[in-house]
């Protein structure tokens, strides 16, 4: 076929950074599109720049001075003459008022419609909307809460004991955690009404907050979703993504291990009822909690492109990034896609993605910015590495600390973590410690292998990083010993050399050496 | 396969309760007969203070003793391991260039092959070592090795520092590295202020090195001949 004529659109603009911008553009070249990228001044020379078409600088490294700028990037696409915007995750990607400025500028928004985008981001309404539908949600509330009216305290009380503690406050803005507190008794309810309102209005300028019960242990299992704009939304298959460190996700496979065909089935259509009335359109997932006796409770609606999107793709064979493209240019579902959905409830392949981020597994996951200086990958069958970065990169520490997201494909689950652990152990990452190891673990973690273990509690309750490095550091220090008496590092080996070299010598090196000692501070 | 996934065997409580360095330390001087059972060639290898977290440990490492050695008596079997800590431990590491290396450990027989990345060697001069990034596993670790005779003697002057903040006796460490060409001074000696100790070559230079106080020569840890590093304990006054 050819690739001009059956472009959706001539250019588009990726308001985004990274592995996903990168992703999305290479979407655009398979189509035949041109890409504009835009960028901050951290990311002048970053890969997501290199392979655009073009590029827009926006501003400064701070997000809120270059990529949160709605003005910034709607002028960007406008002044390049790019038809549509494709916003990626995170940063605008679920702001009704950038979609709006997408539109009004007539240009075409890559995702839901800014009215679903608004109605599914206010959690009590998607609640609702899902309740309407028959699509069970978490026990809770489905009206903000009183925060503090004295005159309430008995009927939030009242309701608080039908939802049962521990119960969770939730913010109906919220994400990522934001605005949340568990309560676990009677007495403790007031104040986290009021400390997770007070949180949510500054994290999302709206404080308002409802109850919700605790399932524990759940599996976290989402439901992707196509809409197209004659209305008709379907799912094209589910992704488990239980393995969580305080909401966010390190591991996401597809399908979810274990479901029956009905399960699915159930799973699928909850999820299509509820998009459609909600008016979805392109692509959105829906989230779901999964207890221990096999029930499903509605969580959230993202109205946009997930980071593990991947997964779905591996399984059903659907280039979802592409398919957006023609949905956004008022396609309808294409053939493939819809085969695919009727095939969602029996996958004949199992996918899973690791998230390889700049953080220390053994330091509770804390950042770790800085120059990679060896990033080689695997490869081989059944493996695909979405990643914007390369040796001698820098890992900002402005943004998100995901650098890589290593997904392998395979004929069943088992077969998909023997090639997880080969390919991990291909890979090479030099400079800035990652999560590699906290995965490599994983691999070996009898509760993940066997899937009976898997819940969104299993990190926090699990995971000993520095117990977990331990051997291998031992490994390390004698893998170090031995190079150095390989090297005759120590000054009496026979042949002499590797003494370090002092530069100079005579009475300034003493000098400088004194001056060296004078700093040091042996550990005691 | 299945090798593969075990855990090294350095990491399963298969080595013996490693020696501790303050019980090597405890030992006399170099120049006296106990201390000649760390091999020379022996290295120090502990996880620099930019990986370290607590509890971490240090390992001392030497290559496999000299056959000669085991024949006369001493309580080894002649074999190319290293001994680690005290103990030899079957290990094997394989250098292919560009920094990969694969270390091999037997876990109880079985062998466990660990792919290792090894990176450059960088100096750090403030402390006199060697400090490489090591990545096992994912897992990066920076690894500072020095020579084991000189983590011995840091150790001593460590426990010695507490004495010298009390007016006690001086210890005059190594500021540069390089090779004892003359000692002056022997234990017992008195000297004055300024009166000469020992002559260190350094590259092709002699650098005379001097008493910093009067005092008597409590003990001199270095003779004729010996290589030293920068930190290396030299001579004691009281």
């Amino acid at each position: 076929m050819s690739a001009t004529s059956d472009r959706p659109f001539r250019r588009v603009l990726i308001a985004n950074r990274g592995e996903i911008a990168v992703r999305i553009i290479r979407a655009c070249h398979e189509m035949g599109m041109e890409a504009v990228a835009v960028y901050s001044d951290a990311d002048r020379s970053a890969a997501h720049v290199r392979v655009a078409d073009h590029a827009v600088r926006l501003g400064p490294p701070p997000p809120g001075e270059s990529y949160l700028r709605i003005d910034a990037v709607v002028e960007a696409a406008v002044s390049t003459g790019a038809e549509a915007v494709h916003p990626g995750y995170g940063f605008l990607s679920e702001r009704e008022a950038f979609a709006r400025a997408v539109e009004d500028a007539g240009l075409a928004w890559v995702g839901p419609p800014p009215a679903a985008i608004a109605a599914l981001g206010d959690k009590l309404a998607a609640r609702r909307t899902a309740a309407s539908v028959k699509v069970p949600c978490v026990p809770g509330t489905l009206d903000p809460a009183p925060v503090d009216d004295p005159d309430e305290v008995d009927r939030v009380l009242k309701a608080a004991r039908e939802v049962g503690f521990p119960l969770l406050v939730k913010a109906a803005a919220g994400g990522g955690g934001r605005g949340m507190r568990r309560v676990v008794s009677p007495d403790e309810l007031p104040a986290a009404l009021l400390a997770g309102s007070r949180e949510a209005a500054s994290a999302f300028g709206d404080g308002s907050v409802y109850l919700e019960r605790e399932i524990m242990p759940a599996r976290h299992i989402e439901v992707q979703l196509l809409g197209d704009a004659d209305g008709t939304v379907v799912a094209l298959g589910e992704r488990d993504c239980s393995t969580q460190r305080r909401h966010q996700k390190l591991i996401e496979e597809a399908p979810a291990p274990g479901l029956t065909e009905q399960e699915r089935r159930r799973l699928h259509q909850m999820a299509e009822r509820l998009g459609a009335a909600a008016g979805l359109r392109n692509a959105a997932t829906c989230e779901f909690l999964y207890d221990r006796d096999g029930r499903f409770w509605f969580l959230e609606v993202n109205t946009r492109l997930q980071v593990e999107h991947p997964v779905t793709e591996m399984v059903s064979g659907v280039d979802i990034v592409q398919e957006q493209f023609r949905l956004a240019a008022g396609l309808p579902l294409s053939e493939r896609v819809r085969a695919a959905a009727q095939r969602a409830s029996r996958p004949t392949s199992h996918a899973i993605e690791l998230r390889i981020s700049a953080e220390d597994p053994a330091r509770v996951f804390a950042p770790t910015p800085g120059r990679i200086t060896r990033w080689v990958m695997p490869g081989g069958p059944g493996i695909r590495v979405d990643t914007a970065v390369e040796a001698g990169d820098r890992v900002p520490a402005e943004y998100d600390p995901l650098i890589a997201k290593l997904i392998v494909h395979a004929e069943d689950r088992a077969g998909a973590i023997e090639r997880l652990r080969r390919a991990l152990d291909e890979a090479e990452v030099g400079g800035i410690q990652t999560t590699i190891p906290f995965h490599r673990a994983m691999l070996d973690e009898p509760d993940f292998v066997s899937a009976t273990g898997l819940a969104t509690t299993w990190v926090d309750g699990h995971w000993d990083g520095p117990a977990a490095r331990l051997p291998w550091a031992r490994a390390a220090l004698l893998a170090a010993g031995l190079v150095a008496i390989d090297e005759g590092a120590a000054p009496a080996a026979p042949g002499g050399g590797g003494a370090p070299p002092v530069p100079g010598g005579g009475s300034a090196a003493w000098r400088r050496g004194g001056r060296a000692m004078a700093i040091d501070r042996w550990p005691s | 396969m299945s090798g593969q996934r075990a855990k090294p065997a350095i990491a399963a409580g298969t080595t013996p309760p490693p020696r501790s360095a303050s019980e090597r330390v405890a030992g006399p001087l170099p120049g006296q007969a106990q201390e000649r059972e760390v091999d020379p060639r022996a290295v120090r290898a502990t996880i620099a203070a930019s990986t370290r977290l607590e509890g971490d440990p240090s390992m001392t490492i030497e290559p496999a003793p000299d056959p000669a050695t085991a024949l006369v008596g001493r309580d080894v079997l002649p074999t190319d391991d290293p001994v680690v800590d005290g103990a030899q431990l079957p290990a094997r590491l394989e250098r292919f260039g560009a920094g990969r290396a694969r270390l091999t450990l037997a876990d109880h027989g079985e062998p466990v092959r660990l792919p290792v990345v090894v990176g450059e060697a960088r100096t750090d001069r403030a402390r006199g070592t060697i400090v490489r990034e090591v990545v096992v596993r994912g897992w990066r670790i920076e690894v500072e090795v020095e020579p084991e005779r000189r983590a011995m003697l840091r150790e001593r002057a460590r426990r010695g520092a507490g004495a010298q903040a009390h007016g006690g006796p001086l210890e005059v460490h190594a500021i540069i590295p390089g090779r004892v060409v003359a000692v002056s001074v022997k234990a017992g000696d008195t000297v004055e202020a300024g009166q000469q100790l020992l002559v260190v070559e350094a590259m092709k230079m002699q650098n005379e090195l001097r008493a910093p106080r009067e005092g008597t020569i409590e003990r001199v840890g270095v003779e004729v001949g010996q290589t030293i590093e920068v930190g290396d304990l030299l001579v004691v006054i009281t």
